[in-house]
């Protein structure tokens, strides 16, 4: 079990764009930025293509060619976790007295890159179970607050490659696609259970976690457009203007894999006087051949006038891919032989899969006086994130600040500041954030060195 | 079963380094069924034990954990003495199975209270069961006798029952749930 659970968190650590990593930055400026990007390159490239038409330069005087970061967080972690003992380490080692598995997955929800100048503190408290013949509560204590109300998990949509050639504003090329969504709901039972330290469970009734997971993959031959429709004020020379871009694409599906249903357990006439039955009663399709296939397309617009800089797109807009060869099997619990059971309901049967519309508006204001400000709302397939941030530079200065809106609706703050000597710049920027498993904000100090 | 307890340890899991904590209401488990009395008929001078013997269903899946503490945080029972005059204590063993009850070292004794004629008296059962039933209280499944232990010291028989009305234990495990 313990084994399993390393197994899980470790997979997850290598897998997982979970839903804080699309606020996640590499860059200690953006980071001090509160995750906003002033750029023309990352997010605002891969979720508009109407920028294809747009210089790529930055739109920040003195903006560096590339930033390289400075995982402090790595060196630290691996001074206190050396690699070659990772094996006797207490937090891999299942069989250690101090392995914690709320720690190790809070490395998967917060890798430790970047060094970590306030921790989130671990949950540690008594969890007290009441149990009688017809009474079975639990009192998780001040963890309580960490159970979800709403639906939970990981989900990320990625073009692993985009390449192609281009001639005027036509582009032809192929991309990449991978997509995956896993999400968990408790239901009313399971969560009243889990947060209502009085009532406990009630006989005759079943708790359950729904489930619900999808993992799919291809290539997608495309055909896109982009160009400056109308020029600003400022002429051709500049980049003042109106653009638009758009993708078409036709989805081949090279494999899939959905699963659904609920586990959990049922009790008896009597909580606790006879031993609750597992409830297991999934369906998991699966497709049998490469054979997927859809349209979908992008869209997006530029608006470029002098220091003011707006833009809008979205992508996999009506992307569904059909599967013509689809294995259909039921995962039931069979209380008889306390197993799982596997049923074909139908084989060689089509179904259908969607890609999830992901999408990005920004704005951002030059405004000449070595001040820059923007923002972003990013939905990169599993919920919003918004950044707002503002940089000033002052000879070889930058300040930053920003603010953002996670993934899970809290309010997390940036701050930083670089210093530019000849080529090489060091920034450093600070930010809180909510990703490790505990109800307190953690702060984050990513440090990077700039090329100019 | 497995998913069940796959689930109680996620939740236990979930909150780090802290204890797990089970307050067993054993005397839900007898109430209604009769074995929460036992009656006692002792005849002039003479002592006897009468028992009862009850399952105990348990969270599974804490094998490997530590035992902090394992002790009866609410314990009562009314001797209600119908004639004759003595004294009646009370004993709890503790097994794996029920035939081993009757074999199992005494986990906690309740000094003998002293009845005459038609009465009611109220016994308090408390006491720490720590050491001596630690490896039962992390198995599945759990089996207990209360025998109440009667000497007639009167010149009539000694007759009536013990009623147990509350029974709480309470258990302490340190974290090694997996």
């Amino acid at each position: 079990m313990r084994n399993g659970v390393v197994v899980f968190a470790l997979a997850a650590l290598v897998l997982a764009p979970r839903p804080a990593r699309a606020q996640f930055s590499l860059d200690a400026r953006r980071v001090g930025m509160g995750g906003v990007s002033l750029s023309r390159d990352g997010n605002v490239r891969r979720y508009n293509p109407a920028y294809r038409a747009v210089k790529n330069k930055n739109r920040v005087s003195g903006a560096p060619k590339f930033t390289i970061p400075v995982p402090i967080g790595l060196i630290q972690f691996f001074k206190d976790h050396p690699i070659n003992q990772l094996g006797h380490d207490p937090m891999f080692n299942p069989d250690s007295a101090a392995f914690n598995p709320v720690e190790l997955m809070d490395i998967v929800f917060n890798p430790p890159i970047f060094y970590e100048v306030k921790k989130a503190p671990t949950p540690t408290n008594d969890v007290e179970f009441t149990l009688g013949k017809n009474q079975l509560i639990l009192n998780l204590g001040a963890t309580r607050v960490l159970i979800p109300e709403q639906k939970f998990g990981l989900g990320s949509t990625s073009r692993l490659l985009d390449m192609g050639f281009g001639f005027g504003g036509i582009n032809v090329g192929v991309m990449g696609f991978v997509q995956y969504d896993v999400g968990f709901t408790l239901d009313s039972a399971l969560h009243q259970f889990l947060t209502d330290t009085t009532v406990g469970a009630q006989p005759n009734t079943n708790y359950a976690l729904l489930g619900d997971g999808i993992a799919q993959a291809g290539i997608a031959p495309t055909v896109g457009f982009a160009e400056r429709l109308t020029h600003g004020a400022g002429g051709p020379e500049t980049d003042d203007g109106f653009y638009i871009g758009g993708a078409l694409h036709y989805y081949l599906g090279a494999t899939y894999g959905r699963g659904l249903g609920p586990a959990g357990f049922t009790t008896g006439a009597t909580v606790l006087g006879s031993t609750p039955t597992p409830l297991l009663d999934g369906t998991l399709l699966t497709s049998n051949k490469a054979n997927g296939h859809g349209l979908g397309g992008d869209v997006g617009i530029v608006w470029i006038s002098g220091p003011f800089e707006v833009g809008a797109g979205a992508n996999d807009i009506g992307a569904q891919l059909t599967w013509s060869d689809t294995k259909v099997q039921r995962f039931q619990y069979d209380t008889a032989g306390d197993s799982i059971s596997t049923t074909l309901v139908a084989n060689h049967v089509e179904s259908k899969t969607k890609l999830p519309i992901t999408y990005i508006a920004n704005a951002a204001l030059h405004m000449g006086t070595g001040t820059t400000v923007g923002g972003d709302v990013v939905n990169s397939g599993r919920g919003t994130v918004i950044h707002v941030g503002a940089e000033q530079r002052t000879g070889p200065f930058a300040i930053r600040g920003g603010i953002s809106r996670d993934q899970r609706k809290k309010m997390q703050f940036g701050a930083g500041g670089g210093i530019r000597l000849g080529p090489i710049g060091l920034d450093v920027g600070f930010w809180t954030h909510s990703n490790s498993l505990s109800t307190q904000r953690a702060i984050t100090m990513a440090t990077s060195i700039s090329i100019y | 079963m497995k998913a069940f307890a796959a689930a109680l340890l996620v939740l236990v899991a979930a909150c780090g380094e802290g204890r797990a904590i089970f307050n067993i209401d054993a005397y839900s488990f007898l109430a209604g069924t009769g074995k929460d009395t036992i009656p006692y008929t002792i005849p002039a001078g003479l002592s006897g034990t009468a028992s009862t013997v009850q399952k105990i269903n348990l969270p599974p899946g804490f094998g490997s954990s530590g035992i902090d503490s394992v002790r009866i945080s609410t314990g009562n029972a009314n001797l209600i003495n119908a004639t004759g005059s003595g004294s009646i204590g009370f004993q709890l063993f503790f097994a794996s199975d029920s035939a081993a009850t009757y074999s199992a070292p005494l986990a906690l004794n309740i000094p003998p209270t002293s009845v005459s004629g038609a009465q009611t008296v109220p016994v308090v059962i408390t006491g720490d069961l720590t050491g001596v039933v630690d490896s039962l209280f992390k198995q599945q499944t759990l089996w207990m006798r209360i025998a109440a232990t009667a000497n007639n010291t009167g010149v009539t028989a000694l007759t009536g029952k013990g009623a147990l009305t509350a029974l709480v234990i309470r258990v302490v495990l340190r974290d090694k749930i997996f």
